[in-house]
Order: C-alpha cells, then structure tokens, then sequence
C-alpha cells in the first residue's frame, strides 16, 4: 500500500486524476462511497436501467472511462467504500466494502460538492430534499418518483433536474426560481457556448411541457397538509407537491478534510473549488498530472487554462442568478430550525446574543456540532450571527470526516505494516 | 424487483444494486421514525453527508441513502423497539 496513491471519489476529477496518476506509472486505489461510478453529475444507472443522460455528458463519461480502462491494470476501484479520515501519522480509514486502516504514498480528494440549501420553515419535512438528492436517484433508477414534484431555490441544477423529470414523463409542478437568469439575455450571451447550448435543450424541455419556470421567486415556507406538501411563496402564491426538491447552489464538499504533515494530500475538482462539472474534469487531468511529477521527482506540468475559463464562466453565471435570498434570513420566524442536526432554530442563535464567539455558537449554541459538522448549517449560522462579515466559518471540523461504526473501526484490518502511529 | 428487505417486519421490493432508501420510498415509506432531536429521519442530501436519513439495518444505525438494499435485510427506526 506504500507505493499507491488513494483518490477518494471515482467521479470526474478523481477518475480522471486516477488515469493521470497511473499513466505516470504509479498505483492507483480509487474509492467511492456509492455503488456507481460518476460522482454526482456521471452517476450511472443501476444494471438495466436506462440512461438519463444527455449526448453530452455521455460523451465526456464515456472519454473519462476510455481513459481509466486504457490504464486498468495500476488502477483498483473499490466500491462502496468510505473514507473516514486520515491522522497525524498518514494512516487513512476505509470502511465498508474495503475495511483497512492504510497508510498510502498520497491522498487525492475529490469528493465533490455539498449542496447550499437556505434553511426555511418546513425544510426538514419527509418529502423535502435537496436537488441533488432528487438527481442522483433519476439518474440511479431511471424511473419518475411517485406524485407531483417542485423545485426551488436558485441556479441552473434546478433547470437541469426539471428537464430530467420531463424526459421520465413527471414533469415538476413548477420551478420557484429566486434569481432572474433570463432578464439579462445579452449578459447571458458571454457565457461559454457549451452553457448555452444545454441550457437551450433543458428549457426547450421544459417548454414542451408547460412547466411553469417563476424567476424572482422565493419559496418562503413549506408545511405538511393532508398527506401532501403545500409549499408558500413570498409573494403568497401556493404550490401543492409530494416532493419538493431544494437547491441554493454548491460549495466544496471539503469540510472535515484536514491537511496531513506526513502525507501530501490534494484536493481536486469541486472539492477544492466548485465550478462545475467541465472545471472538475479539466482540474482532475491537471491536478493528477501535477501530483505525479511531484512524487515521482519532475518537473510539474504548467496549468490547465480551462480552469480560469470556467471559473470566469461561473462568476458570470453566479451574477445572472444573483438575488437577495440571503438577505431574508434575518426575517425567518424564530422556530426556524437551522441546525438540522440537532433541531437548533433561529431563537436559540439569537439567544446567544449579538456577535457571539465560535465558541459559544458551538458550544452553548450546538450549532455546527452534530454529525453533519455543520455542512448544511454552517455557512447560515455565520450569516445570521455576524451579518455583512465576508465568508467567515464556524470553527474546525475534525476527521473523522463521518460517523463511523466502533464495530468498522474494530474490525478494520490494519495495514499500516506496524510503523509507529 | 430482485429482492426483499423488511421495514418494520412489513415486506419491501427492491431492485439490484439499489439503496435502502430508493426502495423504501418506491413503498410510499419516506420518513423513518424520530431522531432524539423529535425531527422526522428521512434523505435529505441523498449522499451521505447530513446523517438525517439514519435507519437501524440488522441492528446497526447507518445511512440508508448510501447502505445497498440486501435480501433478507431488516430495517427498523433508528430508536426504539425493533418492531417500532
């Protein structure tokens, strides 16, 4: 295990990553925690199933696999199987289909994006979930789910989504769009072709099927009434679903992901910075690339400069969604949860007084502290506890990057080769 | 449909290489009982990283978002009895 490099996610940038490490001549152990490769955007269906995916992005998956299978024999997939975190020392924990404690020659994670969803009353009802977790079951099942579906939030994800649901012959109720993407068309006109091309075929989609698309529309609260969701706007307006699906954009899925002294670690695609899934594959080649030729002792190769164009691609897109939706925190009712985890509200963030310390958002407030390490709270918290202060972030998360089961830990088989921990 | 986990005793479908969590709500089954926090378990981000769709499998709590259904599998709500 020495000599391997270990890349946690086999989607874009860590396949990709993978190929360029093995194509050095290097070994390579990729692992995923889903049952498929693909990561979020790629994720392939389940055996039998039919592809939800366009020409384009089978093209681009079916280019990243040509390119991991032409250097099979230093590549292991592994499957079903977590990365827990790495120590002080080096030593990795994987469990799950693969339970080991290793120490590998370097650690490439790229474990894609987390998605930002705004906490709202009723956000954490049965029914309501991200857009991303909608997604990646059409894309596992290939199957429409079951009653009415509304999307809601911000940004092109929930174009994409409707469009999906479309093709599986459930289209959404609607889409409760908060930006106003379309009210800029010659803004929108500078985004790269390949942006407007898919966004053209998901809208024609969703034309077809008279998908009503409300842009400047905040979805204010969602409640449960006769076995059905009734979602609210804040301009009064009342959808009835069985699903509501929300996404307010992404962030690097990085959280609980410390650097390590004794082993080099590099973080690739969406995981280091999110910007898509044209950026995660270019990111993965470069960074896999880069990272061979500095444990192997060349010369790193010069960057990948369709990681500038994408980022500038993405600021540009970020200004066409642009809105206030943040700004509507601060008027949340005070029974909001925020912390999912651990059903905090907005009443106990105020109770903490104004400009409260890390520390007493922690550990008074408990925000930030449950299992989710303050993935899908984090950023809200900060937001309403210190407003108008740029990205600030609610203290250190720590591996293990999960929960993991004592009996895993137990069980796992020790493969560090006895070296000093 | 290859196979059959057990929610609460009661008798669920699945097709190979699905999740706990897919299959369960292909049976109307989208909440699985309360967290100690009184919130309702059920998915949320879909990929293993909020911990709000935690379920007892054979006994052990985990993700059912992420866990592969299996036949034979028995899976229950995260507190309480077995056959909550």
């Amino acid at each position: 295990m020495r000599d391997t490099v270990l890349v946690v996610g086999a989607g874009l940038a860590g396949l990709s990553a993978a190929t360029e490490l093995a194509r050095a001549g290097l070994p390579v152990l990729v692992v995923d925690q889903a049952q498929a490769v693909g990561g979020a955007i790629h994720r392939q269906p389940l055996p039998g199933a039919r592809s939800i995916a366009t020409g384009a992005q089978r093209r681009r998956w079916a280019g990243v696999m040509a390119g991991a299978a032409a250097q099979d024999r230093r590549i292991t997939l592994a499957l079903g199987t977590r990365f827990g975190g790495v120590d002080h020392t080096g030593a990795v924990l994987l469990s799950g289909a693969i339970n080991r404690l290793i120490r590998p020659r370097a650690l490439v994670l790229a474990l894609g994006a987390r998605e930002s969803v705004q906490p709202r009353p009723g956000w954490t009802l049965p029914g309501v979930e991200t857009a991303g977790s909608l997604q990646t079951r059409l894309k596992t099942l290939a199957e429409p789910p079951a009653g009415r579906v509304l999307l809601a939030g911000s940004g092109p994800l929930l174009l994409a989504l409707g469009a999906e649901l479309v093709k599986l012959g459930r289209p959404p109720v609607a889409i409760l769009e908060a930006g106003r993407p379309f009210a800029r068309p010659l803004a929108a006109l500078r985004l790269p072709r390949s942006y407007w091309t898919e966004a053209a075929a998901y809208l024609a989609r969703l034309h077809l099927a008279r998908v009503p698309i409300l842009t400047g529309t905040h979805l204010a609260a969602i409640r449960a009434e006769g076995g059905a969701l009734v979602a609210e706007t804040t301009d009064g307006r009342r959808f009835c679903a069985d699903h509501v699906a929300l996404h307010d954009g992404i962030r690097p899925n990085d959280i609980g992901l410390p650097d390590c002294p004794s082993l080099p670690v590099v973080r690739l695609g969406d995981c280091r910075e999110a910007l898509g899934a044209r950026a995660a594959l270019a990111d993965g080649r470069a960074g896999g690339a880069a990272l061979a030729a500095r444990l192997l002792g060349q010369p790193e190769p010069a960057p990948d400069p369709e990681l500038a164009r994408q980022r500038a691609a993405q600021a540009r897109l970020s200004r066409l969604y642009a809105h206030d939706g943040a700004a509507r925190l601060a008027d949340l009712p005070g029974d909001t949860v925020i912390c999912r985890c651990e059903a905090r509200t907005v009443d106990d963030l105020r109770a903490l007084g104004s400009s409260p310390s890390t520390r007493q958002l922690r550990l008074d407030g408990r925000f930030a502290m449950g299992p989710c390490q303050g993935r899908f709270c984090g950023d809200w918290v900060a937001r309403l506890a210190w407003p108008g202060t740029p990205n600030p972030g609610v203290g250190a998360p720590r591996w293990p990057a999960r929960p993991i089961a004592m009996a895993d830990l137990l069980a796992a088989a020790d493969e560090t080769e006895g070296e000093t921990r | 449909m290859t196979g059959t986990i057990f929610w609460t005793g009661r008798p669920v479908p699945f097709r190979t290489g699905e999740t706990v969590a897919t299959a369960l709500l292909r049976a109307g089954i989208a909440a699985y009982g309360r967290a100690p926090t009184g919130q309702a378990r059920a998915v949320f981000c879909g990929i293993g990283l909020c911990q709000g769709c935690l379920i007892r499998a054979d006994g052990r709590i985990t993700e059912a978002c992420l866990l592969p259904a299996r036949d034979g599998l028995h899976l229950s709500p995260e507190s309480g009895d077995d056959d909550a």
